[in-house]
């Protein structure tokens, strides 16, 4: 078969590191080619370097076997080159039909040609069965909706080669399959895709064939037949992991928070909690599994006293909870490991000291005349305790905590949260973009917080994590409790099903 | 000393020597010999004691109005309405000095208290709309200049209006501040660098001033980790304003004694601009408006000497601003660590 | 009351928002291409002064208004390259634009006329039945014809901007710059000169609207003239909610206040004229207040964008 793209000795330098490393990549017209690799593999730069949105420090890239210099997304753009991100690019205060004829050079004159535009994007939904409303402002429509705007976008501008970066990161199961129905008719019409994911389960259900990354480099590029999920996982790792195995808890002490019919926002399917009834016992992890975006924000800022409830009642150990701020739940000893690292947990400007000790610098310990003077030394000293006691690497405690890496800002985050003994910790993707080293350092840290005793909330969009870690599984769908399946054995099926609100 | 601390306390003092550079090019542009006119420039704002006392007396407003900035910055508020609170400020001073029959010590006192507290209650109305209202404060706190210069209008020319001239009645001898070593430079300047040291102790000493520091820097974590970020912002107006009214007293009682058109006019904006050159630092605030003050006291005897205008020193301030802001966004640009790096890497090789 | 005034009230009320529509039309092209310009104060400023000498040494207020044009795009290229080129703070850049420009201005004219006081005085562009040479006589007839140049340019402009905004390809594509730049530049956008001819369009409009000031409302210049305009400026971008009917009649509003304040001071009804003259000051605060945040316009805006992020 024809081949599409290759890319010969790729090469991305940021400073001294590099993110990619001599990188080679074929894909075939008509395939499905997946790019399986961890997070900070360097995927994501490949396919930028691809996109024109970096520009890579070495190396060719040819597209029908002819050498192409991608020095924007504009000329990857008329290359036939499409790129569904991870995050979105749909600009949320336009219609979907805005969106798609964005940037749009292929017509001409100077007003927009409604009806003309229309014909055409309609068109191309209905060979691809990509199901859109065009006239609905992006904020009204579901993320698979989005997805399929996305990817149209591509198509409308003449894409042959399509880029989906972790697109099913997003999705319900049930919405999985439909874009993977997708896939195939776009291949089946002669187009290419490069997909991106590291969910060994659909690799092996969609791609053709497979090309591994570690650590910025190639391993290997394998047939999807001549190999096994188990030995992709191993490549894509690169040494043998000892699975983590933790204990389960099933018999948890007395409750430490405790929901009653809880309601906040209820008419919202995405950003609302409805009628919601749980407990968090002393010395258990409570997984709360789910689909990002049915509530879970919610639920942890509520169970942090960010939010107030609307409807239904919150018991702090025992005692109905009266005010609901941030501080009271503080002083009720609750810690809170939040989804947005960096704008929820750190404060990016200020140091690794100032950051360990945001909410100490009252205490006695660090302080004389009831916070009136700062005890400078004793902050320093205790900060190099956590450094060491916590792993952080950085050059100094004086170092600016927006320039350490994510697994290093997390770890000064434990560390400020945990070296209380904390009665409740509310822990949000608690390992959303790290490597496996960060990754089993939260997670040991978290397993030893609930050995000493502490109830743990775990919200995890990550269904591996939530299986791993938790005593208890909760699944959530649009702001309502699906149901709860014990930590040991959990019924998997079932729990899948429940996620995509079955 | 980090690279990154280096280059942001580099920044203002090139923008210095660029801004004189521009300076002496239109200086020379105009016929002067930029060199006699610098020369002169120092002489007027350094040259004796005398005018070294003129100096601080004319840095000490814009001390205030720089603290004034500074602070309310620090919480991440921008406060643009420097100028009304200082204003409000010697309103209120100016009636209870001249209306109240109390004088010397303690109608000093009282008048810089209650000028003080008028200037905190004018911060608190765009600070209370930012909090209720989620509007922009510096439109709101700019609109209240307007309005303080108005009201002010109205006591020089009406409420308190002395004779055939349009100013008000001059504050009672006794009511004075004292000067310095029989300097212009009064006892006021005194206050305002205690007042910055004070500030400059509480931002970096005591938990309450870091707390509202991390509110300046991050509101949502700072919110997220307990802080009260509301009552910090409105604190932070609050005490940015006493600061200025507080500044305005003392400027009333200190130098001008008598309220008139173009009182503490622009003071408001000298302020936020040397607080962005001092890069909110307090006690750096203070040396650059002792900086800018001798560059409009200097600029007269610049004048008289070489016929330079003295709006030639209100350019080098301006420009000292525009590039310094520009230099210290330049130097975080990552292009620019890059070529640094460049430039060592090829230091070292060489 | 009678009708009179009334109907002068209204008349100036057109005039006195003219300024506004030009200086609010200024920020609303600079925050649609995520660019929050605080320094249309500064720019007005700067447009005051070389409308007010150009129109001086050329007899022609309409030359003093290119002018104007023109001096407001030049110092607008200072906040742009700083702000777009360098990435810095485009609030802080913004004050400190309108701490240069206006001492610029200043300078400029103290070198030009030297600091003595005399009043120089410019001749005011013609109002466009006085260049037929009729004399309207009622309301309506004044309305459209007793108007000059620039306030038929004003409402032409309010209609431009609404048609380019709502109904144009190259006008969507200005506005996702505004919104979401990244998502603009993976659509072959090329968001960094979007957003440099946002500032030129923004200075050019800023500095016409304090070019009208020198000619076509009063026929001299003193610091100051712009009277924090700038700032009631970007008030009425936020009351008009990004559009640009609704910046117009954001406009239109303070426009009246002012015309207001003007006519009642005439009247004074005992009270010192300077509280008459607080009216627009206090209506913006008034404003602000009462309509609170319901939508905080262009995402982007205030956020630097930076092509290659790592």
């Amino acid at each position: 078969m024809e081949e599409i793209l290759r890319m010969e000795h790729i090469t991305k330098r940021f400073g001294e590191f590099y993110a990619n490393r001599d990188i080679n990549l074929s894909v075939l017209k008509g395939e499905v080619h997946t790019l399986l690799g961890e997070n900070g593999a360097g995927k994501s730069t490949l396919m930028n370097i691809l996109f024109g949105l970096y520009q890579p420090s070495g190396g060719q890239i040819f597209l029908h076997g002819k050498p192409v210099a991608i020095d924007s997304p504009a000329t990857a753009v008329k290359l036939g080159i499409g790129m569904v991100h991870q995050h979105f690019m749909l600009v949320e205060a336009m219609t979907v039909f805005e969106n798609i004829i964005l940037g749009d050079r292929n017509t001409k004159g100077i007003f927009i040609d409604r009806n003309a535009r229309r014909k055409e994007i309609l068109e191309l939904s209905e060979r691809y069965n990509l199901d859109v409303e065009l006239d609905k402002p992006i904020t009204e429509i579901a993320v698979g909706a989005q997805q399929r705007v996305e990817i149209l976008k591509a198509l409308y501008r003449g894409a042959e080669l399509l880029v989906l970066d972790e697109p099913t990161a997003a999705l319900t199961d049930i919405e999985v399959e439909g874009l993977f129905r997708i896939m195939k008719k776009l291949v089946g019409e002669g187009k290419s895709i490069i997909f991106i994911s590291h969910k060994m389960r659909e690799v092996m259900q969609i791609s053709d064939r497979i090309t591994i990354l570690r650590a910025g480099e190639t391993v290997r590029t394998v047939e999807r037949g001549e190999t096994t999920g188990e030995e992709l996982a191993g490549l894509m790792i690169g040494r043998e992991l000892a699975p983590s195995h933790y204990a389960k808890v099933t018999k948890p002490g007395a409750a430490v928070v405790s929901l009653h019919d809880v309601d906040y926002q209820k008419k919202s399917k995405h950003n609302g909690l409805n009628g919601v009834t749980l407990e968090v016992g002393r010395g258990e992890i409570l997984g709360i599994a789910g689909v990002d975006g049915n509530g879970q924000s919610q639920l942890a800022q509520l169970v942090t006293g960010v939010i107030a409830p609307e409807g239904g009642s919150v018991d702090m150990k025992g005692s109905r909870v009266a005010t609901f701020s941030p501080n009271g739940f503080i002083l009720e000893n609750v810690s809170h490991i939040p989804e947005d690292r960096n704008k929820m947990g750190l404060i990016g400007n200020m140091s690794v000291m100032e950051n360990i000790l945001l909410k100490e610098t009252g205490d006695p310990r660090f302080s004389d005349a009831g916070g009136w003077h700062l005890k400078r030394k004793a902050m320093r000293t205790y900060a190099e305790q956590m450094q060491q006691k916590y792993d952080i690497r950085c050059t100094s405690v004086a170092q600016e905590s927006r320039n350490l890496s994510g697994g290093n800002q997390q770890k000064v985050i434990l560390a400020r949260e945990l070296e209380n003994h904390p009665d409740l910790l509310v822990a949000v993707h608690p390992t959303r973009g790290l490597d496996i080293g960060a990754t089993r350092f939260v997670h040991d840290t978290m397993i030893s917080a609930r050995d000493a005793g502490c109830g743990v909330l775990l919200i995890s969009a990550d269904f591996d994590e939530i299986l791993e870690m938790s005593d208890r599984i909760i699944v959530i769908f649009e702001g309502k409790i699906m149901g709860e399946y014990p930590g040991s054995n959990p019924p998997i099926d079932q729990i899948s099903l429940a996620m995509a609100g079955k | 000393m980090n690279k990154n601390r280096f280059f942001s306390i580099l920044v203002p003092f090139i923008s210095v020597l660029l801004a004189f550079l521009v300076g002496c090019i239109i200086m020379a542009a105009l016929g002067a010999n930029p060199a006699t006119a610098l020369g002169a420039l120092w002489k007027g704002a350094f040259g004796n004691t005398r005018n070294v006392g003129t100096t601080l007396s004319r840095a000490t407003p814009l001390i205030f109005t720089s603290l004034c900035a500074c602070f309310a910055y620090r919480c991440g508020v921008f406060n643009l309405g420097g100028e009304g609170q200082f204003l409000i400020g010697s309103v209120v001073c100016c009636y209870i000095a001249t209306q109240s029959g109390i004088v010397g010590l303690p109608a000093i006192i009282l008048c810089i208290l209650c000028g003080g507290i008028a200037g905190g209650f004018w911060a608190a109305i765009p600070g209370l709309l930012k909090i209720y209202r989620g509007q922009n404060e510096m439109i709101i706190s700019i609109m209240l200049n307007y309005v303080a210069t108005l009201f002010m209008g109205v006591i020089y020319t009406n409420w308190l209006r002395e004779g055939s001239v349009p100013q008000t009645m001059s504050v009672p001898d006794e009511s004075k501040l004292s000067r310095l070593f029989g300097l212009r430079c009064t006892s006021a300047f005194v206050i305002a660098v205690v007042i910055g040291i004070l500030v400059y102790y509480f931002l970096f000493y005591t938990s309450m001033g870091f707390q509202l520091r991390a509110v300046g820097l991050n509101m949502t974590a700072s919110q997220f980790n307990g802080f009260a970020v509301k009552r910090y912002i409105l604190f932070s107006f609050i005490i940015s304003g006493v600061i200025a009214g507080v500044g305005g007293s003392a400027e009333l009682l200190g130098t001008q004694f008598r309220l008139i058109n173009g009182f503490g006019a622009g003071y408001g904006f000298d302020g936020v601009a040397m607080a962005l050159i001092a890069q909110l630092h307090p006690l750096a605030a203070i040396l650059v408006a002792i900086f800018f003050a001798a560059l409009r006291v200097g600029s007269t005897t610049m004048q008289a000497a070489t016929g330079v205008p003295t709006s030639v020193s209100e350019i080098i301030q301006a420009l000292v601003i525009v590039f310094t802001v520009a230099g210290l966004a330049m130097v975080k640009l990552p292009e620019f660590k890059a070529a640094l790096e460049r430039i060592f890497s090829a230091g070292k090789e060489a | 009351m009678d009708m009179n005034f009334v109907t002068n009230l209204l008349l100036a009320s057109v005039r006195m928002a003219t300024p506004l529509i030009f200086i609010s039309l200024a920020e609303l092209y600079s925050q649609r291409a995520g660019l929050t310009n605080i320094g249309l104060e500064g720019l007005a400023t700067i447009g005051s002064l070389a409308g007010f000498m150009v129109s001086l040494l050329t007899g022609s207020p309409m030359l003093g208004v290119l002018a104007g044009l023109l001096a407001g795009i030049l110092v607008n290229m200072i906040f742009a390259y700083a702000t777009i080129s360098l990435c810095a703070e485009q609030i802080v850049y913004g004050m400190a634009i309108n701490i240069f420009a206006p001492a610029l201005a200043a300078f400029v004219y103290r070198v030009y006329f030297g600091s003595g006081s005399e009043l120089v005085q410019v001749k005011l562009m013609n109002t466009l039945s006085s260049s037929v040479g009729i004399t309207p006589s009622n309301f309506f007839a004044r309305l459209l014809l007793d108007q000059t140049f620039m306030v038929y340019l004003a409402y032409a402009l309010v209609v431009f901007t609404a048609i380019y905004f709502n109904r144009t390809k190259s006008g969507l594509n200005y506005k996702a710059v505004g919104e979401y730049p990244k998502a603009a530049a993976t659509l072959g956008i090329d968001v960094i000169r979007t957003k440099y001819l946002a500032s030129i369009i923004c200075g050019a409009l800023a500095g016409m609207g304090g070019a009208y000031l020198t000619t076509c409302y009063t026929t001299t210049y003193v610091d100051g003239n712009v009277a924090g305009r700038g700032f009631i400026a970007l008030a009425a971008v936020i009351f008009g909610r990004w559009s640009a009917g609704g910046v117009l009649l954001a406009c239109l509003f303070f426009g009246f206040c002012d015309a207001l304040q003007i006519r009642l001071q005439v009247m004074s009804f005992g009270l010192p004229y300077q509280f008459f003259q607080m009216i627009p000051y206090v209506a913006t605060v008034l404003v602000l207040a009462l309509i609170g945040m319901k939508k905080a316009g262009p995402k982007s805006c205030g956020k630097p964008y930076r092509r290659e992020e790592r």
